[in-house]
Protein backbone atom coordinates (compact mmCIF):
# COMPACT_ATOMS: atom_id res chain seq x y z
CA UNK A 1 0.00 0.00 0.00
CA UNK A 2 1.31 3.46 -0.74
CA UNK A 3 1.92 5.58 2.14
CA UNK A 4 0.44 9.18 1.12
CA UNK A 5 -1.71 10.88 3.03
CA UNK A 6 -4.76 12.50 1.02
CA UNK A 7 -6.22 15.54 2.92
CA UNK A 8 -9.40 16.59 2.25
CA UNK A 9 -10.41 20.10 1.04
CA UNK A 10 -13.14 22.13 2.45
CA UNK A 11 -14.72 24.81 0.84
CA UNK A 12 -18.01 26.67 1.44
CA UNK A 13 -19.71 29.42 -0.44
CA UNK A 14 -16.28 29.43 -2.64
CA UNK A 15 -13.89 29.87 -0.14
CA UNK A 16 -11.34 27.68 1.52
CA UNK A 17 -12.54 26.60 5.46
CA UNK A 18 -9.62 28.11 7.52
CA UNK A 19 -9.67 24.37 9.24
CA UNK A 20 -8.59 23.04 5.65
CA UNK A 21 -4.94 24.92 5.78
CA UNK A 22 -4.78 23.18 9.29
CA UNK A 23 -4.89 20.28 7.99
CA UNK A 24 -2.31 20.36 5.15
CA UNK A 25 -0.19 21.74 7.84
CA UNK A 26 -1.29 18.08 9.86
CA UNK A 27 -0.92 16.09 7.08
CA UNK A 28 2.54 17.35 5.37
CA UNK A 29 3.66 16.69 8.98
CA UNK A 30 2.24 13.17 9.24
CA UNK A 31 3.91 12.63 5.33
CA UNK A 32 7.06 13.78 6.20
CA UNK A 33 7.28 11.66 9.57
CA UNK A 34 7.16 8.55 6.48
CA UNK A 35 8.92 10.28 3.65
CA UNK A 36 5.81 10.13 1.42
CA UNK A 37 3.88 12.54 -0.37
CA UNK A 38 0.57 14.60 1.33
CA UNK A 39 -1.97 15.11 -1.21
CA UNK A 40 -4.78 17.72 -1.11
CA UNK A 41 -8.03 16.38 -2.57
CA UNK A 42 -10.50 19.26 -3.62
CA UNK A 43 -13.80 18.31 -4.68
CA UNK A 44 -16.55 20.38 -6.44
CA UNK A 45 -17.21 21.97 -9.70
CA UNK A 46 -15.28 24.70 -11.34
CA UNK A 47 -12.91 24.78 -8.25
CA UNK A 48 -9.71 25.50 -10.61
CA UNK A 49 -9.11 28.91 -8.88
CA UNK A 50 -9.78 27.49 -5.19
CA UNK A 51 -7.17 24.59 -6.52
CA UNK A 52 -4.29 27.12 -7.50
CA UNK A 53 -4.31 28.78 -4.41
CA UNK A 54 -4.39 25.56 -2.22
CA UNK A 55 -1.28 24.56 -4.92
CA UNK A 56 0.71 27.26 -2.74
CA UNK A 57 0.79 26.12 0.03
CA UNK A 58 3.43 23.68 -1.45
CA UNK A 59 0.97 20.32 -1.73
CA UNK A 60 0.07 18.54 -4.86
CA UNK A 61 -3.24 19.23 -5.09
CA UNK A 62 -5.87 16.57 -6.85
CA UNK A 63 -8.77 18.50 -8.43
CA UNK A 64 -12.29 16.04 -8.38
CA UNK A 65 -14.43 17.85 -11.13
CA UNK A 66 -18.04 16.91 -11.93
CA UNK A 67 -21.40 19.04 -11.42
CA UNK A 68 -22.73 17.03 -8.70
CA UNK A 69 -20.26 17.66 -6.25
CA UNK A 70 -20.93 21.81 -7.08
CA UNK A 71 -22.79 22.31 -3.55
CA UNK A 72 -21.73 19.48 -1.15
CA UNK A 73 -23.85 16.56 -0.69
CA UNK A 74 -23.16 13.43 1.54
CA UNK A 75 -23.63 10.33 -0.86
CA UNK A 76 -22.17 12.47 -3.82
CA UNK A 77 -19.33 13.08 -1.84
CA UNK A 78 -18.93 9.81 -0.14
CA UNK A 79 -18.88 8.34 -3.52
CA UNK A 80 -16.68 10.74 -5.15
CA UNK A 81 -13.98 10.06 -2.41
CA UNK A 82 -14.15 6.65 -1.91
CA UNK A 83 -13.03 6.01 -6.24
CA UNK A 84 -10.62 8.54 -5.48
CA UNK A 85 -9.44 6.07 -2.02
CA UNK A 86 -9.78 3.16 -3.86
CA UNK A 87 -7.27 3.99 -6.78
CA UNK A 88 -4.91 5.86 -4.71
CA UNK A 89 -4.90 3.63 -1.56
CA UNK A 90 -3.25 6.58 0.97
CA UNK A 91 -2.65 5.06 4.50
CA UNK A 92 -4.36 8.17 5.76
CA UNK A 93 -7.60 10.18 4.85
CA UNK A 94 -7.68 13.88 6.90
CA UNK A 95 -10.68 15.52 7.01
CA UNK A 96 -11.83 18.34 9.13
CA UNK A 97 -13.94 17.95 12.46
CA UNK A 98 -16.81 20.41 10.98
CA UNK A 99 -20.36 20.01 10.29
CA UNK A 100 -19.73 18.68 6.42
CA UNK A 101 -15.98 16.49 7.87
CA UNK A 102 -18.47 14.76 10.40
CA UNK A 103 -21.13 14.40 7.83
CA UNK A 104 -18.15 13.04 5.18
CA UNK A 105 -15.98 10.96 7.38
CA UNK A 106 -17.64 8.72 9.08
CA UNK A 107 -19.89 7.83 6.45
CA UNK A 108 -16.91 7.10 3.99
CA UNK A 109 -15.53 4.79 6.35
CA UNK A 110 -19.26 2.90 7.27
CA UNK A 111 -19.09 2.35 3.38
CA UNK A 112 -15.67 1.53 2.71
CA UNK A 113 -15.13 -0.86 6.19
CA UNK A 114 -12.27 1.57 7.01
CA UNK A 115 -11.34 2.34 10.14
CA UNK A 116 -12.00 5.72 11.58
CA UNK A 117 -10.71 8.13 14.36
CA UNK A 118 -12.53 11.53 15.02
CA UNK A 119 -11.90 14.75 16.42
CA UNK A 120 -8.02 14.02 17.02
CA UNK A 121 -5.88 17.27 18.19
CA UNK A 122 -2.27 15.53 17.03
CA UNK A 123 -2.01 12.50 15.21
CA UNK A 124 1.32 10.55 14.18
CA UNK A 125 2.86 7.49 13.03
CA UNK A 126 4.64 5.03 15.43
CA UNK A 127 6.11 2.38 13.41
CA UNK A 128 2.86 0.72 11.87
CA UNK A 129 0.64 2.00 14.26
CA UNK A 130 -1.62 5.44 14.07
CA UNK A 131 -1.54 7.17 17.68
CA UNK A 132 -4.37 10.08 17.86
CA UNK A 133 -4.66 12.16 20.93
CA UNK A 134 -7.88 13.21 21.84
CA UNK A 135 -10.19 14.65 24.54
CA UNK A 136 -13.05 13.50 26.21
CA UNK A 137 -15.18 14.65 28.82
CA UNK A 138 -15.80 18.06 28.51
CA UNK A 139 -12.30 18.70 27.84
CA UNK A 140 -11.89 17.09 31.32
CA UNK A 141 -9.77 13.61 29.95
CA UNK A 142 -7.03 13.22 27.41
CA UNK A 143 -6.96 10.13 25.62
CA UNK A 144 -4.39 8.26 23.17
CA UNK A 145 -5.70 6.19 20.55
CA UNK A 146 -4.09 3.70 18.73
CA UNK A 147 -5.31 2.07 15.60
CA UNK A 148 -3.37 -0.25 13.29
CA UNK A 149 -4.59 -1.36 9.69
CA UNK A 150 -4.06 -2.81 6.58
CA UNK A 151 -6.36 -0.51 4.96
CA UNK A 152 -6.27 3.53 5.10
CA UNK A 153 -7.53 4.84 8.38
CA UNK A 154 -10.04 7.84 8.25
CA UNK A 155 -9.19 10.79 10.62
CA UNK A 156 -11.31 13.83 11.69
CA UNK A 157 -9.02 16.70 13.13
CA UNK A 158 -10.76 19.29 15.34
CA UNK A 159 -10.21 23.14 14.22
CA UNK A 160 -7.88 24.98 15.92
CA UNK A 161 -5.41 22.13 17.08
CA UNK A 162 -3.04 22.37 14.43
CA UNK A 163 -0.87 25.44 13.28
CA UNK A 164 -1.47 26.42 9.81
CA UNK A 165 1.90 27.24 7.72
CA UNK A 166 1.97 30.02 5.72
CA UNK A 167 2.24 29.48 1.40
CA UNK A 168 5.12 28.33 0.48
CA UNK A 169 7.04 29.63 -2.14
CA UNK A 170 7.28 26.91 -4.83
CA UNK A 171 3.63 26.11 -6.51
CA UNK A 172 3.15 22.80 -6.99
CA UNK A 173 0.80 21.14 -9.94
CA UNK A 174 -2.99 21.08 -9.60
CA UNK A 175 -3.77 17.50 -11.54
CA UNK A 176 -7.48 16.80 -12.69
CA UNK A 177 -8.42 13.36 -11.32
CA UNK A 178 -11.17 11.30 -12.80
CA UNK A 179 -14.66 11.40 -10.52
CA UNK A 180 -17.34 8.71 -11.63
CA UNK A 181 -20.65 9.19 -10.15
CA UNK A 182 -23.26 6.76 -10.42
CA UNK A 183 -26.62 9.86 -10.62
CA UNK A 184 -29.19 6.51 -9.37
CA UNK A 185 -27.16 6.10 -6.05
CA UNK A 186 -26.78 10.08 -5.16
CA UNK A 187 -29.97 10.56 -3.12
CA UNK A 188 -29.22 13.54 -0.80
CA UNK A 189 -29.14 16.82 -2.69
CA UNK A 190 -28.84 20.53 -2.59
CA UNK A 191 -31.79 22.54 -2.22
CA UNK A 192 -30.72 25.82 -0.79
CA UNK A 193 -28.72 27.61 1.94
CA UNK A 194 -30.22 29.74 4.22
CA UNK A 195 -28.15 32.49 6.42
CA UNK A 196 -29.00 33.91 9.92
CA UNK A 197 -31.43 36.95 9.56
CA UNK A 198 -29.68 39.76 11.36
CA UNK A 199 -31.56 42.26 13.33
CA UNK A 200 -29.49 42.70 16.53
CA UNK A 201 -26.54 43.89 17.89
CA UNK A 202 -23.36 42.49 15.80
CA UNK A 203 -21.64 40.45 18.47
CA UNK A 204 -18.22 40.13 16.48
CA UNK A 205 -18.12 44.14 16.88
CA UNK A 206 -18.28 44.39 20.71
CA UNK A 207 -15.46 45.39 22.80
CA UNK A 208 -16.63 43.83 26.07
CA UNK A 209 -18.76 40.96 26.21
CA UNK A 210 -20.49 39.71 29.10
CA UNK A 211 -21.28 35.70 28.41
CA UNK A 212 -23.73 33.73 30.20
CA UNK A 213 -24.03 29.82 30.30
CA UNK A 214 -25.85 27.10 32.10
CA UNK A 215 -23.98 28.26 35.60
CA UNK A 216 -26.49 30.84 35.68
CA UNK A 217 -29.28 28.65 36.55
CA UNK A 218 -32.58 30.02 35.53
CA UNK A 219 -33.51 32.76 32.82
CA UNK A 220 -34.89 35.26 35.20
CA UNK A 221 -30.65 35.60 36.11
CA UNK A 222 -29.73 36.71 33.19
CA UNK A 223 -30.72 40.05 33.99
CA UNK A 224 -27.87 39.94 36.72
CA UNK A 225 -25.56 39.43 33.91
CA UNK A 226 -27.55 42.56 31.80
CA UNK A 227 -27.03 44.38 34.80
CA UNK A 228 -23.13 43.56 35.23
CA UNK A 229 -22.62 43.77 31.12
CA UNK A 230 -24.07 47.43 31.44
CA UNK A 231 -21.87 48.41 34.33
CA UNK A 232 -18.60 47.51 32.65
CA UNK A 233 -19.78 48.63 29.07
CA UNK A 234 -20.34 45.63 27.89
CA UNK A 235 -23.05 43.35 25.49
CA UNK A 236 -24.00 40.08 26.70
CA UNK A 237 -23.82 36.71 25.05
CA UNK A 238 -24.05 33.16 25.55
CA UNK A 239 -22.75 29.47 25.17
CA UNK A 240 -25.01 27.21 22.97
CA UNK A 241 -27.51 25.68 25.56
CA UNK A 242 -28.95 29.22 26.69
CA UNK A 243 -30.32 30.09 22.56
CA UNK A 244 -30.70 26.72 22.24
CA UNK A 245 -33.56 27.27 25.16
CA UNK A 246 -34.36 30.24 23.71
CA UNK A 247 -33.08 32.25 26.68
CA UNK A 248 -31.29 34.62 24.20
CA UNK A 249 -31.78 35.27 20.65
CA UNK A 250 -29.34 32.81 18.39
CA UNK A 251 -27.34 36.12 17.32
CA UNK A 252 -25.91 36.26 20.63
CA UNK A 253 -24.55 32.28 20.62
CA UNK A 254 -20.44 32.62 20.43
CA UNK A 255 -19.40 29.83 19.47
CA UNK A 256 -18.39 27.14 16.84
CA UNK A 257 -22.04 27.31 15.14
CA UNK A 258 -22.23 30.79 16.32
CA UNK A 259 -20.86 33.96 16.46
CA UNK A 260 -16.20 33.86 16.38
CA UNK A 261 -15.65 37.20 18.43
CA UNK A 262 -12.25 38.59 19.51
CA UNK A 263 -13.10 41.44 22.02
CA UNK A 264 -11.30 43.33 24.56
CA UNK A 265 -12.67 41.60 27.48
CA UNK A 266 -14.54 38.56 27.54
CA UNK A 267 -16.34 37.94 30.81
CA UNK A 268 -16.91 33.62 30.87
CA UNK A 269 -20.09 33.41 33.36
CA UNK A 270 -21.09 29.85 34.32
CA UNK A 271 -19.40 28.76 31.07
CA UNK A 272 -17.81 25.33 31.05
CA UNK A 273 -16.02 26.04 27.98
CA UNK A 274 -16.43 23.35 25.81
CA UNK A 275 -14.46 23.11 22.33
CA UNK A 276 -17.28 24.76 20.89
CA UNK A 277 -17.14 27.71 22.63
CA UNK A 278 -13.84 28.66 23.50
CA UNK A 279 -13.68 27.94 19.19
CA UNK A 280 -15.54 30.81 19.15
CA UNK A 281 -13.55 33.54 21.93
CA UNK A 282 -10.17 31.98 22.91
CA UNK A 283 -8.71 35.05 21.00
CA UNK A 284 -10.19 37.73 23.25
CA UNK A 285 -7.52 40.09 24.51
CA UNK A 286 -8.43 39.06 28.56
CA UNK A 287 -10.77 36.53 29.64
CA UNK A 288 -12.24 36.64 33.18
CA UNK A 289 -14.07 33.29 33.98
CA UNK A 290 -16.26 32.57 36.77
CA UNK A 291 -17.39 28.64 37.28
CA UNK A 292 -18.17 26.14 40.54
CA UNK A 293 -16.15 23.67 38.78
CA UNK A 294 -12.43 24.26 39.40
CA UNK A 295 -12.08 21.48 36.62
CA UNK A 296 -14.17 23.62 34.23
CA UNK A 297 -11.95 23.40 30.62
CA UNK A 298 -12.75 27.36 30.83
CA UNK A 299 -9.80 27.93 33.19
CA UNK A 300 -7.70 26.69 30.59
CA UNK A 301 -8.27 29.32 28.14
CA UNK A 302 -8.86 32.04 30.21
CA UNK A 303 -6.42 34.54 31.81
CA UNK A 304 -8.15 35.15 34.71
CA UNK A 305 -10.04 32.62 36.87
CA UNK A 306 -12.55 32.62 39.49
CA UNK A 307 -14.07 29.26 41.20
CA UNK A 308 -17.48 30.93 42.66
CA UNK A 309 -21.04 30.98 41.93
CA UNK A 310 -21.61 33.54 39.06
CA UNK A 311 -24.74 34.95 41.36
CA UNK A 312 -23.29 35.43 44.16
CA UNK A 313 -20.47 36.74 42.93
CA UNK A 314 -21.75 39.75 40.50
CA UNK A 315 -23.65 41.18 42.62
CA UNK A 316 -20.70 41.65 45.24
CA UNK A 317 -19.19 42.18 41.92
CA UNK A 318 -21.59 45.49 41.21
CA UNK A 319 -21.60 46.62 45.00
CA UNK A 320 -17.96 46.88 44.93
CA UNK A 321 -17.91 48.73 41.16
CA UNK A 322 -20.44 51.55 42.60
CA UNK A 323 -18.46 51.88 45.86
CA UNK B 1 -48.24 7.64 5.40
CA UNK B 2 -46.89 5.49 9.10
CA UNK B 3 -43.82 5.54 9.44
CA UNK B 4 -41.15 3.35 11.47
CA UNK B 5 -38.83 5.33 13.40
CA UNK B 6 -35.41 3.72 15.30
CA UNK B 7 -33.42 6.19 17.77
CA UNK B 8 -30.13 5.31 18.89
CA UNK B 9 -29.87 6.51 22.59
CA UNK B 10 -26.93 6.55 24.72
CA UNK B 11 -26.08 7.00 28.33
CA UNK B 12 -23.57 9.05 29.77
CA UNK B 13 -21.54 10.03 32.65
CA UNK B 14 -22.97 12.92 33.59
CA UNK B 15 -19.90 15.09 32.00
CA UNK B 16 -20.67 18.03 34.61
CA UNK B 17 -19.04 15.78 37.04
CA UNK B 18 -15.42 15.99 38.00
CA UNK B 19 -13.31 12.66 36.69
CA UNK B 20 -10.60 10.65 37.61
CA UNK B 21 -8.73 7.82 35.85
CA UNK B 22 -8.55 4.23 37.15
CA UNK B 23 -5.41 2.75 38.10
CA UNK B 24 -4.68 0.90 34.82
CA UNK B 25 -5.23 4.30 33.00
CA UNK B 26 -7.35 2.93 30.21
CA UNK B 27 -10.75 4.37 31.85
CA UNK B 28 -12.32 6.68 33.93
CA UNK B 29 -13.06 5.33 37.45
CA UNK B 30 -16.89 4.43 37.17
CA UNK B 31 -17.87 3.16 40.60
CA UNK B 32 -19.35 6.76 41.85
CA UNK B 33 -20.47 8.42 38.26
CA UNK B 34 -24.23 8.98 37.69
CA UNK B 35 -25.19 8.16 34.66
CA UNK B 36 -27.66 10.37 32.13
CA UNK B 37 -29.28 10.01 28.61
CA UNK B 38 -26.95 12.24 26.49
CA UNK B 39 -27.98 15.97 25.51
CA UNK B 40 -28.32 15.59 21.41
CA UNK B 41 -30.41 12.06 22.01
CA UNK B 42 -32.78 13.90 23.97
CA UNK B 43 -33.34 16.19 20.43
CA UNK B 44 -33.45 12.87 18.06
CA UNK B 45 -35.90 11.21 20.78
CA UNK B 46 -38.48 14.32 20.93
CA UNK B 47 -37.98 14.03 16.92
CA UNK B 48 -38.90 10.80 16.62
CA UNK B 49 -41.75 10.87 19.17
CA UNK B 50 -43.21 14.09 16.80
CA UNK B 51 -42.54 12.28 13.82
CA UNK B 52 -44.79 9.52 15.18
CA UNK B 53 -47.62 11.95 16.24
CA UNK B 54 -47.48 13.66 12.73
CA UNK B 55 -47.53 11.25 10.53
CA UNK B 56 -48.69 8.04 12.49
CA UNK B 57 -46.24 4.71 13.20
CA UNK B 58 -43.65 3.28 15.70
CA UNK B 59 -40.52 4.81 17.78
CA UNK B 60 -38.50 2.05 18.62
CA UNK B 61 -35.35 3.48 20.88
CA UNK B 62 -32.65 1.44 20.77
CA UNK B 63 -29.24 1.03 22.82
CA UNK B 64 -26.12 -0.32 23.41
CA UNK B 65 -25.02 -0.89 26.78
CA UNK B 66 -25.08 -2.65 30.42
CA UNK B 67 -28.03 -2.83 32.00
CA UNK B 68 -27.53 0.31 33.89
CA UNK B 69 -28.81 1.59 30.38
CA UNK B 70 -32.61 0.41 31.52
CA UNK B 71 -33.34 3.18 33.26
CA UNK B 72 -32.56 5.64 30.58
CA UNK B 73 -34.39 3.36 28.07
CA UNK B 74 -37.96 3.63 30.41
CA UNK B 75 -37.41 7.14 30.46
CA UNK B 76 -37.79 7.22 26.16
CA UNK B 77 -41.07 4.67 26.96
CA UNK B 78 -42.30 7.46 28.60
CA UNK B 79 -41.66 10.19 26.52
CA UNK B 80 -43.19 8.41 23.54
CA UNK B 81 -41.32 5.86 22.29
CA UNK B 82 -43.49 2.19 21.76
CA UNK B 83 -41.15 -0.21 22.62
CA UNK B 84 -37.32 -0.84 24.02
CA UNK B 85 -34.60 -2.29 22.83
CA UNK B 86 -31.35 -3.11 24.46
CA UNK B 87 -28.21 -4.35 22.96
CA UNK B 88 -26.41 -6.17 25.66
CA UNK B 89 -23.01 -5.16 24.73
CA UNK B 90 -21.50 -3.91 28.22
CA UNK B 91 -17.93 -3.26 27.66
CA UNK B 92 -18.43 -0.22 30.80
CA UNK B 93 -16.19 2.15 28.53
CA UNK B 94 -16.73 1.24 24.77
CA UNK B 95 -13.94 3.27 22.96
CA UNK B 96 -14.13 2.31 19.85
CA UNK B 97 -16.95 4.32 17.97
CA UNK B 98 -16.54 1.80 14.82
CA UNK B 99 -16.84 -1.27 17.23
CA UNK B 100 -19.96 0.23 18.36
CA UNK B 101 -21.38 1.08 15.28
CA UNK B 102 -20.73 -1.72 13.51
CA UNK B 103 -23.10 -3.89 16.40
CA UNK B 104 -26.03 -0.99 16.21
CA UNK B 105 -25.99 -1.38 12.73
CA UNK B 106 -26.06 -5.10 12.91
CA UNK B 107 -28.70 -4.36 15.34
CA UNK B 108 -31.03 -1.90 13.44
CA UNK B 109 -31.43 -4.55 10.24
CA UNK B 110 -33.24 -6.48 12.72
CA UNK B 111 -35.94 -3.65 13.39
CA UNK B 112 -38.01 -2.49 10.65
CA UNK B 113 -37.19 1.65 10.04
CA UNK B 114 -37.90 3.93 7.36
CA UNK B 115 -36.17 6.15 9.90
CA UNK B 116 -33.21 5.88 11.63
CA UNK B 117 -32.30 9.01 14.14
CA UNK B 118 -29.08 9.77 16.33
CA UNK B 119 -27.94 12.62 18.55
CA UNK B 120 -25.01 15.08 16.62
CA UNK B 121 -22.89 13.70 19.02
CA UNK B 122 -22.27 12.26 22.71
CA UNK B 123 -21.33 14.60 25.31
CA UNK B 124 -18.64 12.21 26.29
CA UNK B 125 -16.27 11.17 23.70
CA UNK B 126 -17.65 13.96 21.15
CA UNK B 127 -16.65 11.26 18.41
CA UNK B 128 -19.79 12.98 16.70
CA UNK B 129 -19.07 9.56 14.12
CA UNK B 130 -22.00 7.14 14.92
CA UNK B 131 -24.66 8.44 12.70
CA UNK B 132 -22.37 8.86 9.58
CA UNK B 133 -21.05 5.27 10.27
CA UNK B 134 -24.78 3.75 10.79
CA UNK B 135 -25.47 5.18 7.75
CA UNK B 136 -22.28 4.03 5.73
CA UNK B 137 -22.45 0.69 6.94
CA UNK B 138 -26.59 0.56 6.44
CA UNK B 139 -25.97 2.17 2.91
CA UNK B 140 -28.81 5.18 3.86
CA UNK B 141 -28.74 8.25 2.44
CA UNK B 142 -28.17 10.54 5.55
CA UNK B 143 -27.94 14.02 6.50
CA UNK B 144 -26.18 15.67 9.67
CA UNK B 145 -26.45 18.46 12.55
CA UNK B 146 -29.99 18.64 11.66
CA UNK B 147 -32.14 21.43 13.19
CA UNK B 148 -35.34 21.07 10.93
CA UNK B 149 -37.52 18.13 9.66
CA UNK B 150 -40.26 18.78 7.37
CA UNK B 151 -41.91 15.59 4.99
CA UNK B 152 -42.00 16.46 1.48
CA UNK B 153 -43.30 14.14 -1.61
CA UNK B 154 -42.28 10.75 -0.21
CA UNK B 155 -38.80 12.12 1.28
CA UNK B 156 -37.55 14.58 3.65
CA UNK B 157 -36.63 18.15 3.55
CA UNK B 158 -34.21 18.81 6.24
CA UNK B 159 -31.74 21.88 7.73
CA UNK B 160 -28.27 21.20 8.61
CA UNK B 161 -26.42 23.49 10.36
CA UNK B 162 -22.90 24.84 9.41
CA UNK B 163 -20.25 26.84 11.03
CA UNK B 164 -20.91 30.58 12.14
CA UNK B 165 -24.86 30.13 11.50
CA UNK B 166 -25.46 29.06 7.77
CA UNK B 167 -28.01 26.65 7.20
CA UNK B 168 -27.62 24.04 4.16
CA UNK B 169 -31.23 22.29 3.38
CA UNK B 170 -30.73 19.23 1.45
CA UNK B 171 -33.72 16.74 0.27
CA UNK B 172 -33.45 13.13 0.84
CA UNK B 173 -35.66 9.90 0.58
CA UNK B 174 -36.12 7.50 3.18
CA UNK B 175 -35.14 4.99 4.72
CA UNK B 176 -32.52 8.01 5.87
CA UNK B 177 -30.79 8.58 8.76
CA UNK B 178 -30.09 11.71 10.26
CA UNK B 179 -28.03 13.25 12.83
CA UNK B 180 -29.85 16.06 15.23
CA UNK B 181 -28.75 18.70 16.42
CA UNK B 182 -29.20 20.29 20.50
CA UNK B 183 -31.98 22.70 20.40
CA UNK B 184 -33.66 20.99 17.23
CA UNK B 185 -36.94 20.74 19.89
CA UNK B 186 -37.79 21.59 23.00
CA UNK B 187 -38.04 17.90 24.58
CA UNK B 188 -41.12 17.37 26.69
CA UNK B 189 -41.11 16.08 30.18
CA UNK B 190 -42.59 12.59 30.66
CA UNK B 191 -46.05 12.95 32.48
CA UNK B 192 -46.37 10.80 35.54
CA UNK B 193 -49.02 8.09 34.59
CA UNK B 194 -46.61 7.47 31.45
CA UNK B 195 -43.71 7.10 33.75
CA UNK B 196 -45.98 4.74 35.68
CA UNK B 197 -46.90 2.97 32.72
CA UNK B 198 -43.23 2.46 31.24
CA UNK B 199 -42.00 0.72 33.88
CA UNK B 200 -44.07 -2.23 33.65
CA UNK B 201 -43.45 -2.25 30.09
CA UNK B 202 -40.56 -5.04 29.00
CA UNK B 203 -37.52 -4.19 27.68
CA UNK B 204 -36.67 -6.42 24.59
CA UNK B 205 -32.79 -7.56 24.65
CA UNK B 206 -30.61 -8.15 21.91
CA UNK B 207 -27.27 -10.31 22.41
CA UNK B 208 -24.78 -11.56 20.17
CA UNK B 209 -26.31 -14.35 18.58
CA UNK B 210 -29.93 -12.54 17.84
CA UNK B 211 -27.53 -10.14 15.36
CA UNK B 212 -25.46 -13.47 13.71
CA UNK B 213 -22.22 -12.90 16.16
CA UNK B 214 -20.88 -15.86 18.58
CA UNK B 215 -19.96 -13.67 21.02
CA UNK B 216 -19.13 -9.49 20.71
CA UNK B 217 -15.46 -10.00 20.41
CA UNK B 218 -16.06 -11.41 16.90
CA UNK B 219 -17.14 -8.07 15.64
CA UNK B 220 -15.20 -8.33 12.34
CA UNK B 221 -13.27 -5.18 12.12
CA UNK B 222 -10.62 -3.96 9.56
CA UNK B 223 -7.93 -2.84 12.31
CA UNK B 224 -6.92 -2.78 15.62
CA UNK B 225 -7.81 -0.29 17.96
CA UNK B 226 -6.60 0.31 21.83
CA UNK B 227 -6.40 2.71 24.10
CA UNK B 228 -2.78 3.89 25.13
CA UNK B 229 -3.60 5.58 27.98
CA UNK B 230 -6.15 8.24 29.92
CA UNK B 231 -4.28 11.03 31.62
CA UNK B 232 -5.61 14.48 32.74
CA UNK B 233 -5.24 17.20 29.82
CA UNK B 234 -1.97 19.00 29.72
CA UNK B 235 -2.33 22.03 31.41
CA UNK B 236 -2.18 24.34 28.03
CA UNK B 237 -1.55 27.76 30.48
CA UNK B 238 -3.90 27.95 33.27
CA UNK B 239 -6.11 31.31 34.45
CA UNK B 240 -4.41 32.98 37.24
CA UNK B 241 -6.85 31.89 40.01
CA UNK B 242 -8.01 34.31 42.47
CA UNK B 243 -9.26 32.79 45.63
CA UNK B 244 -10.77 33.60 48.72
CA UNK B 245 -14.26 34.19 49.95
CA UNK B 246 -17.28 35.83 47.59
CA UNK B 247 -16.10 39.44 48.92
CA UNK B 248 -12.52 38.93 48.88
CA UNK B 249 -12.68 37.39 45.17
CA UNK B 250 -15.63 40.50 44.21
CA UNK B 251 -12.40 43.27 45.50
CA UNK B 252 -10.25 41.33 43.20
CA UNK B 253 -12.24 41.69 40.24
CA UNK B 254 -13.60 44.58 40.07
CA UNK B 255 -9.87 46.00 41.03
CA UNK B 256 -8.93 44.27 37.97
CA UNK B 257 -12.01 45.85 35.93
CA UNK B 258 -11.04 49.41 36.92
CA UNK B 259 -7.37 48.92 36.37
CA UNK B 260 -7.45 47.33 33.01
CA UNK B 261 -10.03 50.47 32.40
CA UNK B 262 -13.07 48.53 31.90
CA UNK B 263 -15.32 50.93 33.77
CA UNK B 264 -16.53 54.08 33.25
CA UNK B 265 -16.51 56.43 36.03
Amino acid sequence: MAKDVLIVAEHLEGQVTPSTLELISAGRGLADSMDEQARVLVLGHRMEQLAQHLAGYTVEVLLADHPALAEYAGDAYVQAVRGIVESMRPRVVLVSHTSQGYDLAPALAGAMDLPLVTNGLAVAFEGDRLRVLRRILNEKVQVEVEVRSERPIVVTLRPGSVKPQGTGRGMQSVTPVPVTIDPSAVRVTFVRMERPQVQDIDLSAADIIVSAGRGIQKKENLVLIEQFAKAIGGVVGASRPLTDMDWLPKTRQVGQSGKTVRPKLYVACGISGAMQHVAGMKDASLIVAINTDPTAPIFEVAHVGFVADVLKLLPATLKELKA
Amino acid sequence: MALNVVVCLKQIPNPDLQFQIAADGKDIRRETLNYKLNGADEYALEEAVRIKEKQGGRVVALTLGPKRTEPMLREALAKGADEAVRVTYDEPAAFDVGKNARILAAAVRTLPHDLVLTGVQSDDYVNSATGGLLAGILGLPHASVVTRVAFAGAGLEVACELEGGLQRVVSLPMPALLTIQFGANTPRYAPLPAIMKAARQPIKELGPSALGLTSWDSVALPYAFEVTGLAPPAAKGRAEMITGSVDEQAKRLAQLLKEKGFVRR
